[in-house]
């Protein structure tokens, strides 16, 4: 059989193994669904797929094969996922239904993966569906109040988005005779040049889930409400399925490039900007650090969504190293966020701060993170907003946008410094006192996605390499890369490698000095020890200062946090609602009122007759 | 013995004389007897699909008068899948409420399982006639055993609700009668294959009239707005084995009703039209009157409302594969919506407050029950991989062929609206704040059987749809097919 749908079924296999587990014994649970993900990836990573499986099934051929392309976009899921369930195990462990949420958790995993690997609409558009059932029976995880609030707004617009693509799928349907996305594609579905409608319609469910604005508004409190571990993979990896079908959506536009694409790619990456900026501008005003990172998940899709719609070879580069990179830096802080939660009770900035020296680890991915987000050399990051400039600058010559995105970028170093001081630097408090370290199941995973970071900053080439692969797999020509030197259109080379084995030192440093220093206990502090300037303060004084952090800022951007889509989209739920209360009354209960409504459309049937049938 | 359509009715009806003698001998017989009926009416129907499939049409003349002086009973492909479904769903449901209300005094289960047999029976019957007027007297029978099912519970409620359906259920029966008057006036006959010969003959006005009361009195049998008032009321009040018969068995009859006198009788242009925009009048309505609803029996019956005018539209869009979509959709409509009931009862029975908020945290006591009542909600709204997801898609598909993109777009956006009060109940079971303690009434052994055999169903069916849909296949061309099954009635006469 096929290797690609035994991937497939051990996935769906084990989410139904793992449900009832919990029922047998909960402390395996975790571990069973640990060992089932790593299985799969064993197990996909160890076979070869040379061919495509085909299942006819109902009149509809599915098909699922593999390719370049997708290998990166899995390389994404299996191993963000991977990782996660490991640090799920501790921190999951005293919490209810946990055959539940590894249940839900491995059918998600099992939605992606039927996502990326499908080669036909109707498969695309099934695994989609089961991606967001699944998913959002993970968002309403936490609380039944979040289902009327969170959870169904994300269903909601998840919905919209699944169902224009439907709408779109059976009218490629009917117009071109296939499901088959290869033909299809031949056949010019994305051209923009004839129906156009079809790709747009697709490009609004993609972007939908990678939280384009003004799609965005089920994100923010969709990412912080999950469980932690759940939003690494929900941020890092379900967000680059959007990303993934918006590159398939673009693939005969990136070709040939064609009038009505070029107009829609202009649009696109204009969404893509605002949406880094107000992505942005929002995270910088958060005080929970869960909401903080939300609003930074949103921007840094921006990103990639401009990335990818300049449709030239380095943007799309671009995104597609922006893609991995945001995988492992986002889905660490998120861990981070959830360590910081088990550990601490709370990820509110205002209300602790200090960890540094209780969760010296946990600090050090958080740095490390932070500084390859907001794109510092020589992190990974930094070489993924190198190729997104350039690809702006010099070869889709959009200036205004890379004004737009270099003050995102800019904006962006506030709330990594706010997320790095709020939780971890200033004063220790005396409730986060007696604080632990994360267990080591919940390390391990943050600490490999920081080394992701480090690693590619230094050598940039290892994503280069798969990265070019695909591109031409999508009709790219063949691009000149290598492993660690990064070049310009100036002639310029810089060996990122000489930097990045340094700066690979100092971190090791830093994490040695950190470990040692977080063993340390507190130094007394006299009263001529200058460094409080002779001041003493009250036991209890609280010397930090997250409460305003960035007021001035805030006060400068005042117009901006008016601009709420939110407030929109909820004005129109309330609309609705109303609607709906007044409409019901139609059934008012008086079965009077009914005989009426028999005879009266009676009447009027007779009396419209000649108008209604011939 | 050879076995003809006629057994459906026959055997129904002998056991509903015989129980009231029956149980005089052994008590449990009133509840026993009508389970054998039923299992014996799928045995037959598997039997006889499988005879249709292979030799065509089956034209059972009674008592020798041949048509058109006497009555037939036809089963085509399409017919004969319908009274399959129908008799699979009208024995599990015996099979659900096996054990219903076995403890209350005064012999009432024992009236409460005849009228529930005489109700499958009588659709059956509506189902298999080929007689115009044949037909009328099932609905009756339906009608009535139906009205009084309503009123089972003897209260202010039970009654006020049947006593609407009685009110709107005679209109219909006038309506439908003064319809076959005048069919019969035009054409001399009452038999449905030679009203549709000389249909050709009868003069405009006169056809119009007939099929407007047509419309109107089958229209409120198959639940379409704004003809359905009578029907939220019924399926809230009802026992709630019966509210999943008025969905599984008496709904499916009323459209197949409606869309065997349109599709076979007439031959008028804009009906099809009408279906469409009033099935999806029938549909928006419903289901934006369904979000409202606070109580969760009266949220599943305007659901299933919803469902029945999406039938329509795909109907109305007539082709072959809207048909059968539209059967499709039928199919699972009345598979899932009595999964939802029977696992939907089972919580208004363990929490003393019919209204949604009963719900809240009942997976904690009934967590097999909430698993189905989930799988039921997802399967409904049409996530695949469940069932509902292949029939939505294909009368998508044929919308699509005659470009209806407007009408895509608001079946999929009131399939949203659907999406969220399901999803509601759903979060509700496993979300919500528990706030009562230990539960008494576990399910029974049997309705764990029936409601994981629904389950089953609605499983296999989503992951592989093709055990199913060479008999959808074959019932959508016959019903489509109106000169074969003219030719094939009359042809034996």
């Amino acid at each position: 059989m096929n290797s690609l749908a035994i991937t497939l079924i051990i996935l769906f296999a084990g989410s139904i193994l793992t449900f009832g587990l919990d029922t047998i014994n909960r402390k395996l649970t975790g571990w069973a669904a640990f060992a089932i993900l790593i299985f799969t990836a064993i197990y996909f990573y160890g076979t070869e797929h040379n061919s495509d499986f085909t299942f006819h099934v109902g009149g509809v051929t599915l098909k699922w094969g593999f390719s370049q392309l997708r290998l990166i976009f899995i390389n994404i899921i299996l191993i963000l996922s991977v990782l996660s369930l490991l640090y799920s195990i501790d921190y999951m462990k005293d919490k209810a239904r946990l055959g539940y949420f590894y249940a839900s958790f491995i059918m998600t995993v099992l939605g992606m993966m039927g996502v990326v690997l499908s080669k036909d609409f109707v498969s695309l558009f099934i695994f989609w569906e089961i991606m967001t059932w699944s998913s959002f029976l993970l968002i309403i995880y936490n609380a039944y109040y979040k289902i009327k609030t969170e959870g169904l707004k994300y269903m909601v617009f998840s919905a919209i988005g699944a169902y224009a693509m439907l709408t779109a799928i059976v009218f490629i349907y009917h117009y071109y005779g296939t499901f088959d996305m290869a033909t299809a594609i031949e056949k010019g579905v994305f051209s923009f040049e004839n129906h156009s409608f079809i790709p747009i319609f697709f490009a609004l469910g993609f972007a939908i889930k990678a939280a384009v604005m003004p799609f965005h508004v089920w994100a923010p409190s969709g990412y912080a409400n999950s469980p932690m571990s759940f939003t690494a993979v929900f941020s890092g990896a379900m967000s680059k399925m959007g990303i993934f079908g918006l590159l398939l959506v673009f693939t005969t536009y990136y070709v040939s490039h064609t009038p009505g694409g070029y107009v829609f790619a202009q649009v696109l990456a204009w969404m893509g900007g605002i949406t880094a900026v107000m992505g942005t501008i929002y995270a910088l005003i958060q005080t929970d650090a869960k909401k903080l990172l939300a609003y930074s998940s949103i921007a840094q899709l921006g990103y990639i969504v401009t990335a990818l719609s300049t449709g030239t070879k380095l943007g799309v580069m671009a995104a597609l190293f922006l893609a991995v990179l945001h995988a492992a830096f986002k889905g660490a802080l998120f861990m981070v966020a959830g360590a910081v939660e088990r550990q601490a009770g709370t990820t509110d900035m205002t209300a602790i701060s200090g960890l540094i020296r209780r969760m010296p680890w946990t600090f050090f991915v958080a740095l490390v993170s932070v500084i390859s987000l907001a794109g510092v050399p020589p992190l990974g990051g930094f070489i993924g907003k190198w190729l997104l400039y350039e690809a702006l600058i010099t070869e889709s010559h959009n200036y205004f946008l890379v004004i737009v995105i270099f003050f995102s970028s800019t904006a962006a170093f506030l709330y990594a410094y706010r997320f790095l001081f709020g939780l971890f630097l200033g004063q220790e408090e005396k409730e986060t006192k007696n604080v632990k370290e994360a267990p080591l199941t919940m390390l391990i995973p943050m600490l490999i996605l920081s080394i992701v970071s480090i690693v590619t900053g230094a050598m940039p080439g290892l994503i280069f390499k798969p990265a070019a692969e695909a591109m031409q797999t999508i009709g790219f020509s063949s691009m000149d890369w290598q492993m660690s030197v990064l070049s310009n259109v100036w002639g310029n080379n810089v060996d990122m490698s000489v930097i990045g084995s340094f700066i690979s030192i100092v971190f090791v440093l830093i994490f040695v000095f950190l470990t040692f220093k977080g063993r340390k206990t507190t130094r007394r502090v006299g009263t001529k020890d200058i460094s409080s300037s002779g001041e003493l303060w009250k036991e209890g004084e609280n010397w930090t200062f997250q409460q305003d952090f960035f007021k001035p800022f805030e006060r400068a951007a005042a117009p901006f946090y008016k601009l709420k889509m939110n407030n929109i989209w909820e004005d129109l739920g309330n609309a609705l609602e109303a609607f709906f209360n007044f409409s019901r009354r139609i059934y008012t209960g008086n079965g009077q009122t009914y005989a009426m409504y028999v005879v009266g459309f009676l009447v009027l049937l007779i009396l419209f007759r000649d108008y209604i049938f011939r | 013995m050879v076995i003809s359509p006629v057994h459906y009715i026959v055997a129904p009806l002998l056991a509903a004389f015989a129980i009231p003698l029956l149980t005089k001998l052994y008590k449990d017989a009133a509840r026993l007897v009508p389970g054998i009926v039923l299992f014996y009416n799928v045995v037959i129907s598997f039997e006889l699909m499988q005879q249709v499939l292979k030799n065509g049409i089956i034209n059972e003349v009674i008592a020798g008068w041949k048509p058109p002086w006497g009555i037939n009973l036809v089963l085509t492909p399409f017919t004969a899948f319908l009274t399959t479904m129908v008799s699979v769903l009208g024995f599990t449901i015996w099979l659900y409420g096996f054990r219903f209300k076995r403890t209350l005094k005064g012999g009432v289960v024992k009236y409460y399982e005849i009228l529930q047999m005489m109700m499958i029976a009588g659709s059956i019957g509506v189902i298999i006639t080929g007689d115009l007027f044949n037909m009328f007297v099932f609905i009756e029978i339906v009608g009535i055993t139906a009205y009084s099912l309503t009123a089972f519970y003897r209260e202010r409620n039970g009654a006020e609700a049947g006593f609407k359906y009685l009110l709107i259920g005679s209109l219909a029966s006038t309506f439908l009668l003064l319809a076959i008057l005048i069919i019969y006036t035009q054409t001399g006959t009452l038999n449905m294959a030679q009203i549709a010969e000389r249909m050709g003959s009868v003069p405009q006005s006169m056809k119009i009239t007939a099929l407007i009361f047509f419309l109107i009195a089958l229209g409120i049998e198959a639940e379409m707005f704004p003809l359905n008032a009578w029907a939220p009321d019924a399926y809230e009040q009802a026992p709630s084995p019966t509210s999943a018969t008025f969905a599984a068995v008496v709904s499916i009859a009323g459209v197949y009703a409606l869309v065997r006198v349109l599709f076979t009788l007439f031959d008028v242009s804009g009906v099809h039209n009408y279906l469409i925009v009033m099935g999806f009048i029938t549909m928006l309505v419903a289901e934006i009157a369904a979000i409202t609803q606070k109580n969760l029996k009266r949220m599943l019956a305007y659901s299933s409302i919803g469902q029945v005018g999406l039938v329509l539209i795909a109907f109305g869009i007539g082709s072959k594969l809207a048909v059968f979509g539209a059967i499709f959709l039928m199919l699972n409509h009345a598979v899932i919506k009595s999964l939802l009931f029977m696992t939907g009862s089972y919580f208004i029975y363990n929490s003393d407050d019919k209204r949604l908020v009963g719900l809240n945290g009942m997976h904690k006591q009934l967590p097999y029950v909430s698993a189905l009542f989930s799988l039921a909600a997802f399967a409904i709204v049409g996530f695949p991989p469940f069932s509902g997801f292949w029939s939505k898609f294909y009368i998508l598909i044929s919308a699509s062929n005659q470009k209806m993109m407007y009408l895509i777009i608001g079946i999929l956006l009131v399939t949203i609206i659907e999406l969220v009060y399901y999803l509601r109940a759903v979060g509700r079971i496993y979300f919500a704040k528990e706030e009562m303690d230990d539960v008494a009434h576990k399910p029974s052994l049997n309705a764990l059987v029936a409601m994981s055999f629904l389950a089953l169903f609605i499983i296999i069916v989503g992951i592989y749809p093709d055990i199913i849909t060479g008999y959808l296949s074959d019932a959508a061309s016959s019903l489509l097919d109106k000169m074969h099954y003219v030719q094939q009635i009359l042809g034996s006469k």
